[in-house]
């Protein structure tokens, strides 16, 4: 029928793809066709109801969110005890770690993806100094799988890292901050005791010269 | 090996077809940046098209798997998000085909295993969005699409991808496409107003 014609042009619509002339001509059959208006409504129902379908924690991994638990909570725990206990981090102490942590994963990383090329080629040249058992295909197989595994569970742990070193960032701006306030308060307080002592020496002045005066006479 | 490049530059962040590029050309680190960015993404629509009883992770690292074998002799006629959609999906196809034949999950299966209610049993269609659970029967509702349509309506619904890259992503048409998805949802919309669902929409006024 007439409708059908418009089905694509409506989907445009519906999905925000239609250009002008296509949203014009839409916009047109709908004035004019009841029914088209309300399966269009019913089509924008639907999509709302569809965002009700949310992914559960576990994709991402499961495995990998056990893991994920371990940074986070080593990260947590420092701020607690930075924080809590009025620890001092040494400017750049927490930063450094973490550094060190996402440098040796890179190295190790790089390494890995360095392997895993080597093993490529030999796969290719279907000669290479491999285990009897197993042919050299299956093998190949098993390692790129197992280098694969590596290279997701990597790619995480560096994303757990920079969270971590972010963290790490934070807490280290939270402790120069508390230390500036610290020296600005203190800075306050020593100007308020300046004044103080300089008002009792005034006042000891006076009363001396008051004692002084009262006893020439 | 020394590495000369910083790991986290401030540089921005190259596409995915330049990082395909640089690792044609002998770069793998490039293919790695390419997991980081798209394996949530791929995992996801995994989950959505295959249902909770698959290791959407074991997918997953066969997508890539393949991917990387792929990548050197990858074309850039099709944007790589579509190219790798595309293996995902053919990684989820070959699955359900190995499952011999993937029970279709039915309403009235769901019903007998008490993923949804019958009415009248149990909590009805009402009790199970009052007990959240709208989730849950939108998530059954998608899944008892056949899985041609399944899969558009996850691709465009939760992945947001626009009908050329579907239509890249599924090797058809683009009216294909459309239409299956207008055939989608028109099964989405019967089967989740049956049970009542609704989501947010404020209830219809019961006078004039």
């Amino acid at each position: 029928m007439e409708c059908e014609a418009f089905r694509e042009d409506q989907m445009d619509v519906l999905y925000g793809e239609a250009d002008a002339a296509t949203a014009r001509r839409v916009s047109e059959h709908h004035a004019a066709c009841a029914a088209c208006r309300e399966e269009m409504a019913g089509l924008r129902r639907v999509r709302r109801d569809l965002t009700a379908w949310a992914l559960p924690a576990s994709v991402g991994p499961r495995r990998a969110q056990e893991r994920r638990a371990a940074p986070w909570l080593a990260a947590a725990a420092a701020v607690l005890a930075a924080l809590g206990a009025g620890y001092a981090l040494r400017p750049g102490g927490g930063g450094a770690d973490v550094e060190a942590l996402l440098a040796r994963q890179e190295t190790r990383h790089r390494a890995e993806m360095a392997a895993l090329r080597a093993a490529l080629v030999p796969a290719a040249a279907a000669s290479g100094p491999r285990t009897a058992e197993g042919g050299p295909r299956v093998g190949s197989d098993e390692l790129l799988l197992r280098r694969m595994q590596a290279m997701i569970r990597d790619s995480e742990a560096r994303q757990d890292a920079r969270v971590s070193a972010r963290l790490a960032a934070l807490t280290e701006e939270a402790e120069t901050r508390r230390r500036y306030d610290l020296a600005r308060v203190s800075a306050g307080l020593s100007y308020l005791e300046g004044r103080t002592g300089q008002d009792m020496v005034r006042t000891t002045e006076l009363m001396g010269r008051v004692l002084q005066a009262s006893q020439q006479k | 090996m020394p590495s000369q490049e910083k790991p986290m530059s401030k540089a921005p962040a190259p596409s995915d077809e330049v990082l395909v590029e640089e690792f044609q050309r002998g770069d793998p680190y490039a293919f790695d940046v390419l997991i980081g960015r798209w394996d949530r993404k791929i995992q996801g629509a995994i989950y959505r098209i295959m249902g909770p009883e698959e290791d959407a992770r074991d997918l997953c690292q066969e997508t890539f798997l393949k991917a990387y074998r792929a990548l050197g002799t990858f074309k850039k006629e099709a944007r790589f998000s579509s190219w790798l959609y595309q293996i995902a999906l053919n990684v989820c196809r070959d699955r359900l085909r190995r499952r011999k034949s993937r029970p279709q999950v039915s309403l009235d299966e769901l019903m007998e295993a008490g993923e949804v209610a019958p009415f009248g049993r149990g909590p009805s269609p009402l009790d199970l969005i009052e007990a959240r659970d709208l989730s849950r029967a939108v998530a059954a509702a998608v899944e008892s699409l056949p899985q041609e349509q399944r899969e558009v309506v996850v691709l465009k619904e939760y992945q947001g991808l626009t009908f050329l890259e579907i239509a890249q992503a599924l090797d058809v048409p683009i009216s294909t496409v459309k239409t299956r998805l207008y055939r989608g949802l028109g099964q989405l919309r019967v089967r989740l107003e049956r049970q009542g669902i609704r989501a947010a929409t404020p209830l219809p006024a019961l006078t004039p």
